[in-house]
């Protein structure tokens, strides 16, 4: 396994060392050429609504939100997120249910319901849209340290 | 208002002071029979020949009730709603940022599209209460938004249950459970219309709520937390 | 990489034939990892973003950063993290990372009108060296400058104000921190004499009721507003009051939303000090004890060019910092103006919401923590809305205890530390000294041990007047570091953008991936970037808080300490410092300004052995000492003794951080109050130490309009920002692939009616044009933001959408910080003349026109 990993690492490094400079989508990143060009505006783009768990990174990550939630309530009067993924309602609405996690308060102690220190689920959780990644991220996904056989650059879907 | 009661109305004085002076009445019905105009309008025509009176009638009848519906529709309009302040710096307000409001296709419900009936028994009887929301509006009882803020979840809980108890007419107006198609739905959606809306386990108000205006306080509102 | 693509191929063959085969492979590739492969080393970091300070828990595993979540030890955040912080693994792994200098070339060499090529290390800095030193000889220190940063380590602020000031002999170091919170800065050391809030986030859990001045801590500070609501939710009678110039996720959590029109909260906070005194709410003891009155002078202008009409009309562009000692009386009759009709009249807020907000600061039994953000210091009159809401706080005594706090927050994550700390603005030293000040400079002299006489005393140039410098040839040789300015400047199609192509000067930046600054540079120098460097970072809450190198920069990146080290080598004291001083202190001659300042018998005083075991640091082992403590305990020797008082470097790499002053071992949590704070005097309760007097300023200010109004012809205001899911200007966040995502682009935040009273609807393309320039963007009248008629938001993450092309360069004139909330812009659609005229037909389903 080690001198696999060698030579991925090795693989990683020349493409580094290729310089990815300059064939990204460079306006949305660095801009105009020259800087002082009028730009058109890039569309905006759709939400992902298509309910598909979408894997994490690594264990810590919050989970991303894989529907819309557009119009939903979420202020000191009502909390849409909560009407599916509360405890009490994940039989009804077959959503995950807020992890433990969500239980604790500042103190470390358990509640009997959600913590309202994490009321504000978007501070965390996301949705997404359709728009396509402006550059490839080299992240590598832990599995694919641990077994690289099993995870070719860490990619595949559940 | 008050001081009705405490002196004797000149006439009408209404049901409670029939019983006491059963005459009044009586001569009241007299003399209003017995007056002129009454008595020519009461009895057959002799100078308008039948197809005048009943083409003029007729007419007439258009011109009562053309010029009530158009006041009808007129004040069925969401510019009449939001010609009043309270109506416009809250609930429209809120509701511009909504998807009921602009969507893909260009197609936008205005205040009446979900708040009066379409029909027309219930839609006079709508309008017969909304007198009240003039009232309301005359003297101030929601004049500023921390009256609005206040008065909210009163407010939302009689719309609610007035869909209710229609089965969320007014949204299926536009979204008929039969012309729908799920598979244009997003899963999430689909399984919740298949299993609570196609049941009849539930109607629309259940789940949609605050879809075109903010929520009150949802503190004890079943499905929430 | 063929190779390791074909390994990878083989093994996943035989991964499928031995599944269909059905047979048990060997245990080595089971299907479950078990011990050593498991096993990921766990680092605490602070994380790389705001001045929130969230300590992180980093994984590592074969060299690279493969997790992290909030760190449970750490105090400010107890385990969370927003999405950012979340996301942090990733930040580092973007695939246009820079991985070797670039330069501008032609025909192999230097050309500022030729192409970014890659070049050694020793060419780039052969390069900036010559030039520098060209520039230097010709036109002196002035002519040589430096923008910095809030998210440089505390080292390498500490390193390049050293180069700059003691090295170059320039005063021309400026952080992007000025954008930031110089507002904030400059008033609590006109305040209080000391710079930095007296509380911290304890207030969060202690206070009654918090007033938000123009920040929307949901989006831009998600931590600290997880305490607000847990504060909120878990105790009834508390109450949040959000002022904003539009309504925001924060205001969705608010009990009161008060929105006021651009720069009238200065109205506001009168008002409410007139309520104060005119309701016998005045805390007299309190007042009597430790407050003196100051009048400031007025119609200061609003930091333009000085040859902008409105500079030249203005009474006191010239000395907009003076102020005159006054009394009760006269504050109280300044603030008199400030009625309640008059205060509703330029605000625009309903009365009922201004008395309930005057009524919490009145209330002797409320407990209210003040909290703000840009709103209040990019502001033409930041430091008096700074002034201002002290001002509420000592007229009640709410101050310096649990609970009762004005609390400014900052954006990034060391503009405290590195920025204000360190002391690399224009105008001071380390530990709140003045450049200005000769005593200052001599104490900074001594400690540096270098002659005396060597640090100048004129104040440099400050961000935007850089800008202005460049252009106008006056600022020659330019070395940007840690921050993307060309995006986040104001009005940088007419100020910015010109003097790094001003064929005079070369431009150099500094930074881990290409940006629209590097593109517009000269040199571009690879960045090594948060864990992959020894660090330290200090946020808003006087917290101090470490980090171990973790990982290695790719390729030849380098960090900026390494940078700023280097490149000091080539210079010797006889290129660089005037001969009369050398002539006094010959033994400095022909030394290099890497010996005098660096090897200088105290920043190379530790020993590579008191790296802690098991943590790589290029920096150290390339010069062969602990450089980042060496630099660390010099630099504490300016606070020790002094209100500023660091603990021993090793200590911060084992606590989650500590709050200065860190006296016996001890942090001080509430300042200025005795029984928390050491340096109070024992018996008299409280006292503001940072003036000689032990008092605070009240400082009497009225309101004045902003620089630019809308109009006519451009008849919107236009307000800038930020969202939750992007840091600044997306350098870091739009290569992580889950947060470009969430939020792809910038967008023009609008009311509904104003889009359709311009015929414009949701989505479609429009130009945001001022006086100034004009962009593109897409029209939203949804979403998070909602903004009132007659104004509009835009995020300036965008590169794609650089709104600050549009803005005004105005700046505070006593802080010099940017306005970037306001000025006047037009909104038209994009295809005006492509597309037919469809403005305003009426809609038959309803809705106004």
């Amino acid at each position: 396994m080690r001198p696999r990993l060698l030579l991925g690492a090795m693989a990683g490094m020349a493409c580094l060392a290729a310089g990815t400079l300059l064939a990204q989508d460079a306006p949305r990143l660095r801009g105009p050429e020259p800087f002082t060009v009028e730009q058109p505006a890039p569309p905006m783009q759709r939400a992902i609504t298509n309910d598909v768990r979408v894997r994490r990174n690594y264990p810590d990550q919050p989970p991303l939100i894989p529907h819309s939630i557009e119009g939903y309530a979420l202020d000191l009067h009502a909390n849409k997120c909560m009407s599916c993924h509360a405890r009490r309602f994940t039989e009804q609405s077959q959503a995950p249910m807020i992890s433990v996690t969500h239980y604790q308060d500042r103190e470390g102690n358990t509640l009997g319901g959600l913590a309202p220190r994490r009321y504000s689920c978007l501070a965390c959780h996301v949705p997404q849209t359709e728009a396509r990644p402006l550059v490839e991220n080299r992240f590598v996904d832990m599995d694919a340290l641990t077994e690289p056989e099993r995870q070719p650059g860490g990619r595949s879907n559940r | 208002m008050s001081g009705a009661s405490k002196t004797s109305p000149p006439m009408g004085g209404g049901g409670a002071a029939a019983p006491r002076r059963p005459g009044l009445i009586r001569r009241l019905w007299a003399w209003f029979w017995g007056l002129r105009l009454v008595r020519v309008a009461t009895s057959p025509a002799t100078g308008f020949s039948l197809a005048f009176l009943t083409l003029g009638g007729f007419i007439a009848g258009v011109v009562f009730w053309g010029g009530f519906n158009t006041a009808l529709e007129a004040t069925n309009r969401t510019e009449f709603c939001i010609g009043c302040h309270e109506m416009r710096s809250n609930v429209f307000e809120e509701l511009q940022g909504t998807i009921h409001f602009t969507n893909r296709s260009g197609v936008r419900a205005g205040c009446p599209d979900c708040h009066v009936p379409h029909e027309w028994t219930r839609k006079i009887a709508r309008k017969m209460q909304a007198s009240k929301e003039v009232w309301g509006h005359i003297f101030g009882s929601i004049d500023t938004r921390d009256k609005f803020l206040d008065l909210r979840r009163h407010l939302a809980e009689s719309e609610w249950a007035r869909m209710k108890a229609n089965d969320s007419l007014e949204c299926r107006n536009c979204h008929s459970a039969v012309s729908m198609d799920v598979s244009k739905q997003n899963p999430r959606a689909a399984a919740a219309h298949e299993k609570y809306l196609f049941t009849g386990e539930r109607t629309c108000i259940d789940c949609h709520k605050g879809i075109a205006h903010r929520l009150p306080d949802m503190t004890g509102v079943p499905g929430w937390q | 990489m063929d190779l390791s693509r074909r390994g990878m191929m083989k093994a996943q063959a035989a991964a499928a034939a031995a599944m269909a085969a059905n047979v048990t492979l060997p245990a080595g590739a089971q299907n479950i990892p078990l011990g050593e492969e498991l096993r990921l080393k766990w680092d605490k970091a602070p994380c790389r973003f705001c001045g929130t300070g969230c300590g992180v828990m980093v994984g590592v595993k074969d060299g690279r950063v493969v997790a992290t979540h909030g760190d449970m030890r750490a105090e400010v955040n107890r385990g969370l993290n927003c999405v950012k912080g979340y996301f942090l693994s990733k930040i580092m792994y973007g695939s246009d990372r820079l991985t070797q200098p670039m330069m501008r070339m032609r025909n192999g060499r230097f050309d500022k009108e030729g192409d970014l090529q890659p070049v050694s290390w020793d060419q780039a800095f052969d390069t900036m060296a010559a030039h520098w030193k060209k520039v230097l000889k010709e036109k002196g220190p002035e002519a040589v400058g430096m923008f910095g940063s809030g998210q440089w380590t505390l080292w390498e602020g500490y390193a390049a104000s050293k180069l700059m000031r003691a090295g170059f002999r320039s005063n021309n170091l400026d952080p992007n921190a000025r954008h930031c919170m110089a507002s904030a800065a400059v008033s609590f050391i006109r305040t209080f004499g000391m710079d930095e809030p007296m509380g911290c986030y304890d207030d969060f859990e202690n206070a009654d009721a918090f007033v938000l001045w123009g920040s929307n801590m949901a989006e831009m500070h998600p931590i600290l507003w997880t305490r607000v609501t847990d504060r909120r939710l878990s105790a009834e009678h508390v109450r949040i009051h959000t002022l904003s110039t539009y309504e925001h996720r924060t205001t969705d959590l608010s009990d009161a939303a008060v929105i006021f029109r651009p720069g009238s909260d200065l109205a506001i906070m009168n008002y409410i000090a007139n309520h104060i005194i005119r309701t016998g709410a005045v805390n007299r003891e309190f007042v009597e004890r430790h407050v003196n009155f100051r009048m400031a002078n007025t119609d200061i202008g609003y930091g333009l060019r000085p040859d902008n009409v409105l500079e030249q009309r203005a009474q006191h562009a010239n000395d907009a910092q003076v102020s005159q000692p006054s009394d009760f009386e006269a504050y109280a009759r300044l603030v008199s103006d400030y009625t309640l009709d008059r205060a509703h009249e330029l605000s625009g807020v309903p009365k009922p919401q201004l008395e309930a907000l005057a009524k919490l600061y009145a209330d002797p039994k409320t407990k209210v923590m003040s909290l703000w953000t840009m709103g209040f210091n990019q502001h033409v009159r930041g430091v008096w809305a700074n002034h201002m809401v002290y001002n509420l706080h000592l007229l009640t005594g709410k101050i310096a205890e649990p609970g009762n706090s004005p609390f400014s927050l900052t954006g990034q994550p060391s503009a405290c530390g590195t920025a204000r700390e360190v002391g690399t603005f224009s105008h001071r030293l380390p530990a709140d000294m003045q450049v200005a000040n000769p005593e200052h400079r001599k104490h900074a002299e001594h400690l540096w041990k270098l002659p005396e006489g060597l640090l100048p005393g004129k104040v440099g140039f400050h961000a935007v007047e850089q800008d202005r410098m460049l252009k106008d040839g006056k600022l020659n040789a330019y070395w940007i570091m840690c921050n993307n300015n060309l995006q986040t400047a104001p009005n940088t199609n007419n100020e910015t953008y010109p003097g790094y192509r001003n064929p005079q000067n070369l431009i150099v930046c500094s930074d881990p991936y290409p940006t629209v600054t590097g593109m517009a540079a000269d040199i571009v120098l690879p960045t090594a970037m948060w864990v992959e460097k020894e660090g330290a970072y200090g946020n808003a809450e006087r917290r101090t808080h470490f980090w171990h190198q973790l990982v290695n920069a790719p390729g030849e990146a380098r960090s900026d300490l390494w940078q700023l080290m280097e490149f000091s080598k080539r210079f010797t004291t006889d290129e660089v410092w005037p001969a009369e001083i050398l002539a006094k202190a010959p033994a400095y001659r022909g030394k290099t300004l890497f010996e005098v300042l660096f090897r200088n018998g105290q920043v190379d005083r530790f020993p590579l052995s008191d790296i802690a075991a098991g943590y790589e640091n290029r920096e150290s082992k390339e010069y062969g000492f602990y450089v980042q403590k060496g630099l660390f305990e010099e630099y504490a020797s300016f606070g020790r003794g002094h209100g500023h008082d660091l603990a021993p470097f090793d200590a911060y790499h084992e606590a989650r951080g500590l709050r200065w002053p860190v006296v016996n071992g001890q942090e001080t949590r509430w300042r200025y109050r005795e029984g928390y704070d050491p340096y109070v005097e024992k018996g008299s309760g409280l006292q503001f130490y940072g003036n000689p007097d032990k008092r605070a300023n009240i400082m009497g200010a009225p309101y004045e309009p902003p620089a630019e109004m809308p109009d006519q012809d451009y008849d919107l205001w236009l307000v800038t920002g930020r969202v939750l899911e992007h840091w600044h200007s997306g350098t870091m966040t739009l290569r992580v692939p889950e947060l470009y995502k969430a939020f792809p682009g910038a967008v023009l935040f609008m009311h509904p009616e104003d889009a359709q009273k311009r015929g414009l609807r949701r989505g479609q393309e429009v130009k945001i044009a001022s006086r100034r320039g004009e962009i593109r963007s897409r029209v939203e009248t949804r979403g998070r933001n909602k903004v009132p008629r007659g104004v509009v938001f835009v995020p300036f993450f965008d590169a794609s959408q650089l709104i600050n092309k549009v803005t005004l360069d105005a700046t505070d004139p006593i802080s010099k910080q940017t306005d970037f909330k306001k000025c006047a812009v037009k909104v038209v659609a994009a295809s005006v003349q492509a597309a037919a005229p469809q403005s305003a037909e009426p809609d038959p389903r309803g809705g106004p026109r």
